[in-house]
């Protein structure tokens, strides 16, 4: 009898974590549904769907291009930093050279630099090269929140690694570079899908410099976009829309989630580092 | 094939010597063994020798050259790790090609050897298997394999046996044995496991505290142990140890009153007290030596051993054959045959007997 | 983790291995420099200048200036004390329920998977998109919230809660409360089945009541973890932008320092002042983290040899 109780409440209690996360976003595809006076009237599930709001965010601004830029960005940033950080991790979790400790604390310590901290550098900087409103700026600007993650991430999994693994290589007549590519890439494998799965929702979520970084319409992120979606008057914002918008966005962000779930939590586990 | 030099090898880590002043020729085509405790620095002295490590000082020859600087794949050398260390997203033939692909060797230079390897080994029909598809000894055969292709110089084993069931390593010793015997290079072979050692080495070097302690053929260190430490790490069960006195005739004086003439004795003064050390396989039950009562007796089927505490309530241990009708608890003599015993004085060194 | 740095006479074969390891992080490093080292000088000396946005290169040093300023400022200390209440509240809120979520999650029970997955879902929605989902919900006139309250009585009219000032912290709070718990909750997780089973065996052989084993067993095994977690959710916590910015706009109720920062940097073009705001943040954010290490609470560089 206790027993059953027992079940009872763990399942009650399963079902309000459960309702708690994820409600809100199916409130947001209900509303998504809705057009006209529909939307002002608080439903809990779809009554006279339609699609309408999911055809009229293509047709009423360039959000198709808007998703192209924030994949592009994304992808820009996540090969690049994934680049940049397995040979950096290779060095870190492998070699002692002086300075390491250090170095690794200097790229913890930029990971918690607040966004805000460079954004008049960042902004003179991006400008300076030419890269303002572009991709590439803001793939360039998104470096100082991926690389941290990524280095401290892959090195964590490096160190995983058997050292003899490593000998059996160098004995083999293997360099550093045919090291990190030839026997340990492979075997990161996992662990690079994780971390560039996380560096990529970063990049793709991604707000502050993206908004301060672009001007045109046709230059914006997905979020941006999101964020400055405005209907016929200034108080009139086009809930229909920007709910359409938020659950096209959030969509295959929730599959990479169902799917990888078991990964990004270890990914995120091994780095606690970027919320 | 190459004879391999150490001259005053030693190893630091930060504050501790790992390797303390190791002077050692392994002759060419010899199989040495390292063997020694857990800690002692036998590892260390092998990935030395592979260039996996630095000395921080002395000199490394292979056939009077020195290789100190080379990188380890340039020594010649070929190496199989205690984990076996095969790359596990290859398969058995990248495995074993990898390390060639790197010579510059062609395609069919490379195709050649790992398929004479793989005969040798018997492992031709794996060669397409992942690691992990693999069972203990094969992957075993894969990572020595792996050393054959390269037909290094020097062979170099770290503790290759450890991670297989007693069955399993049986029968590798014996394979590894053979193949020494059809390839006929130099071999390193790091052990803990000293029946490993007396089974596969021409010599063993017996590795204490990061220095060496004795190096000879495997009965030379068990018949002529040099100092205690050896004569107690060679043998299973250990060496009996007792404390006597040195009559300075030729005796010693036992502790139970008794004196017994050991031809070492003569080299000690009257009155210095030894250690007098006996294997438990010496020890003779029923002799009139010493007196002790059985404590324990463990029937092993081939053999028993009986411990015995005896008078002055020192333990020693003897092995008498299985069908020994000794019972736990029951009074017996013992008899220590002169020419068995050993005798070490207060430094642990063995005294000589004279010719 | 300095004990296995090489001897100072390397070899040629170590010192190669070094020349290596230099060589593979010099990229890395050439990059870090550039987006975060370089732009963070530039910040903290701007903060000294008269410099406008359109033309920082002619920027003047005016000393002290764009401090005094932010002191005499009462909208920038308004902006200090929200964020500093936004940390503290959210981030505590968040602990005890992600921890409370956490042993929920950590009792074996069938679809777990999928509730762990479920619960990853706030995490991965876009800031930006939370903050529209729970704007629309916390609609005065429209609203999902509003309409559940008074259907059930407990308000008697409806509430701006993003627009009255006395509400609006708390409703960003409460949506930084939904999007981040979930995300301390499966860090706790992890924590949580890391645990020895022999210990919770042992007190229940001892028969220890639940809730002692909770606070003497379960909390000192997950101390480390919690530790970690809190600490950097505080730090995510200080620089609070997206949020506040898109559920709330610029209101002084709610601005945060990264918002202030940004206003007076984009908004009103006075790259000084607004990189002084931004130096400020830094540094409250730079002495929270060198505390927290210096109090031996979180070893970041644990393992690493």
């Amino acid at each position: 009898m206790r027993r059953t109780a027992a079940r009872l409440g763990l399942w009650l209690l399963v079902a309000a974590i459960v309702v708690f996360a994820v409600f809100p976003f199916y409130y947001a595809v209900v509303t998504s549904l809705k057009t006209g006076s529909g939307l002002f009237r608080v439903d809990y599930w779809p009554i006279d769907a339609t699609l309408a709001n999911y055809l009229a965010v293509f047709r009423e601004q360039p959000f198709g291009r808007n998703i192209l830029n924030s994949m592009g960005v994304a992808a820009l940033t996540v090969a690049v930093s994934l680049a940049l950080a397995l040979a950096a991790a290779y060095a870190c979790a492998r070699v002692a050279f002086r300075g390491r400790g250090l170095l690794l604390m200097s790229i913890l310590s930029v990971s918690m630099f607040p966004q805000v901290a460079v954004l008049s550098g960042m902004f003179e900087l991006i400008r300076g090269l030419g890269l303002y409103n572009s991709l590439p700026g803001l793939a360039l600007s998104y470096m100082i929140f991926t690389l941290p993650f990524t280095v401290w991430v892959l090195t964590t999994f490096m160190r995983e690694l058997p050292k003899e693994l490593e000998e059996a290589a160098i004995v083999d007549g293997a360099g550093p570079w045919t090291v990190v590519t030839r026997v340990f890439l492979p075997l990161l494998a996992p662990a690079l899908a994780a971390t560039g799965l996380l560096a990529f929702i970063a990049a793709w979520n991604e707000f502050l410099f993206a908004l301060t970084f672009t001007l045109s319409n046709e230059q914006r992120t997905v979020p941006v976009a999101i964020a400055l979606m405005s209907g016929a008057s200034r108080h009139e914002l086009p809930w229909g829309n920007i709910m359409a918008a938020s659950v096209i966005v959030t969509v295959p962000l929730i599959a990479l989630v169902l799917v990888f779930q078991r990964r990004i939590v270890a990914g995120l586990a091994a780095g606690a580092v970027k919320g | 094939m190459a004879e391999v030099t150490l001259k005053g090898v030693g190893k630091r880590f930060g504050a501790t010597d790992a390797v303390k002043d190791v002077n050692l020729t392994v002759a060419d085509r010899e199989f040495a063994v390292f063997v020694g405790p857990s800690g002692c620095g036998k590892s260390t002295l092998l990935r030395l020798i592979a260039g996996l490590e630095e000395a921080s000082t002395g000199e490394l020859l292979f056939d009077g050259q020195r290789v100190d600087h080379l990188a380890p794949a340039r020594r010649g050398i070929a190496m199989v790790f205690q984990s076996y260390a095969l790359y596990p997203h290859m398969t058995v033939y990248d495995n074993m090609a990898f390390g060639l692909r790197r010579t510059g060797l062609d395609r069919q230079g490379v195709e050649k050897r790992v398929k004479a390897a793989a005969d040798t080994l018997q492992i031709a029909h794996l060669l397409d298997r992942k690691p992990k598809a693999l069972s203990g000894g094969q992957r075993q055969r894969v990572a020595i394999g792996r050393a054959i292709v390269r037909e290094p110089r020097v062979f170099l084993f770290d503790e290759p046996l450890s991670n297989l069931d007693a069955a399993l390593r049986v029968q590798m010793r014996v394979e590894i044995k053979r193949l020494h015997a059809a390839l006929g290079t130099t071999m390193v072979y790091v052990t803990h496991d000293q029946v490993e050692a007396m089974t596969l080495a021409d010599r063993m070097v017996v590795l204490n505290d990061g220095a060496v302690e004795q190096v000879g053929a495997p009965l030379d260190l068990y018949h002529r142990p040099r100092n205690r430490f050896v004569a107690g790490f060679i043998g299973s069960p250990r060496m009996n140890f007792l404390d006597v006195t040195a009559g300075g005739d030729g005796t010693v004086a036992l502790a139970g009153g008794g004196w017994l003439p050991v031809p070492a004795a003569e080299r000690a003064a009257g009155g210095q007290p030894l250690a007098l050390g006996i294997r438990p396989e010496h020890v003779v039950l029923g002799g009139s030596d010493l007196e002790g009562r059985a404590v324990l007796v463990e029937r092993l089927g081939g053999g028993t051993l009986v411990h015995l505490e005896l008078a002055d309530g020192a333990t020693l241990t003897a092995a008498t054959d299985g069908a020994s009708p000794v019972r736990g608890g029951e009074p017996l003599g013992v008899g220590l045959p002169p020419p068995s015993c050993h005798l070490f004085d207060g430094a642990g060194l063995a005294l000589e007997a004279p010719p | 983790m300095w004990s296995s740095e090489p001897p100072a006479a390397a070899s040629p074969l170590t010192r190669a291995r070094v020349r290596a390891a230099w060589a593979f992080v010099t990229p890395m490093l050439a990059v870090l420099a550039l987006v975060a080292g370089w732009p963070l000088l530039r910040t903290v000396w701007l903060g000294f200048t008269d410099a406008e946005l359109a033309g920082m290169g002619d920027a003047t040093w005016v000393g002290l200036d764009n401090y005094r300023i932010l002191v005499g400022d009462g909208t920038w200390w308004r902006a200090v004390g929200n964020t500093v209440w936004f940390t503290v509240v959210s981030v505590a809120l968040e602990t005890v329920l992600g921890l409370a979520i956490a042993l929920v999650l950590a009792a074996p029970f069938p679809g777990r998977g999928l509730a762990r997955a479920a619960v990853l879902v706030p995490w991965a929605i876009p800031t930006i998109v939370s903050a529209k989902m729970w704007g629309w919900m916390l609609h005065d006139q429209f609203g999902l919230i509003n309409d559940a309250l008074l259907g059930l009585g407990l308000i008697a009219e409806p509430v701006a809660w993003t627009a009255d000032p006395d509400l609006a912290l708390w409703a960003v709070i409460a949506v930084d409360v939904w999007k981040t718990t979930p995300f301390m909750a499966l860090l706790l997780l992890a924590a949580l089945q890391m645990r020895p089973r022999e210990c919770y065996e042992a007190a229940r052989v001892d028969g220890i009541h639940p809730v002692v084993v909770f606070f003497r067993v379960t909390l000192p095994l997950i101390r480390p973890a919690l530790v970690v977690a809190v600490v950097f959710r505080a730090l995510d916590a200080l620089r609070v932008f997206d949020l506040i910015y898109v559920l709330t706009s610029n209101s002084e109720a709610t601005m945060s320092m990264s918002v202030y920062a940004r206003q007076q940097l984009i908004d009103f073009q006075d790259a000084g002042v607004g990189s002084a705001a931004a130096t400020l943040l830094f540094l409250v954010v730079a002495v929270f983290t060198v505390i927290t290490i210096m109090a031996g609470r979180l070893d970041i560089t644990e393992g690493a040899r």
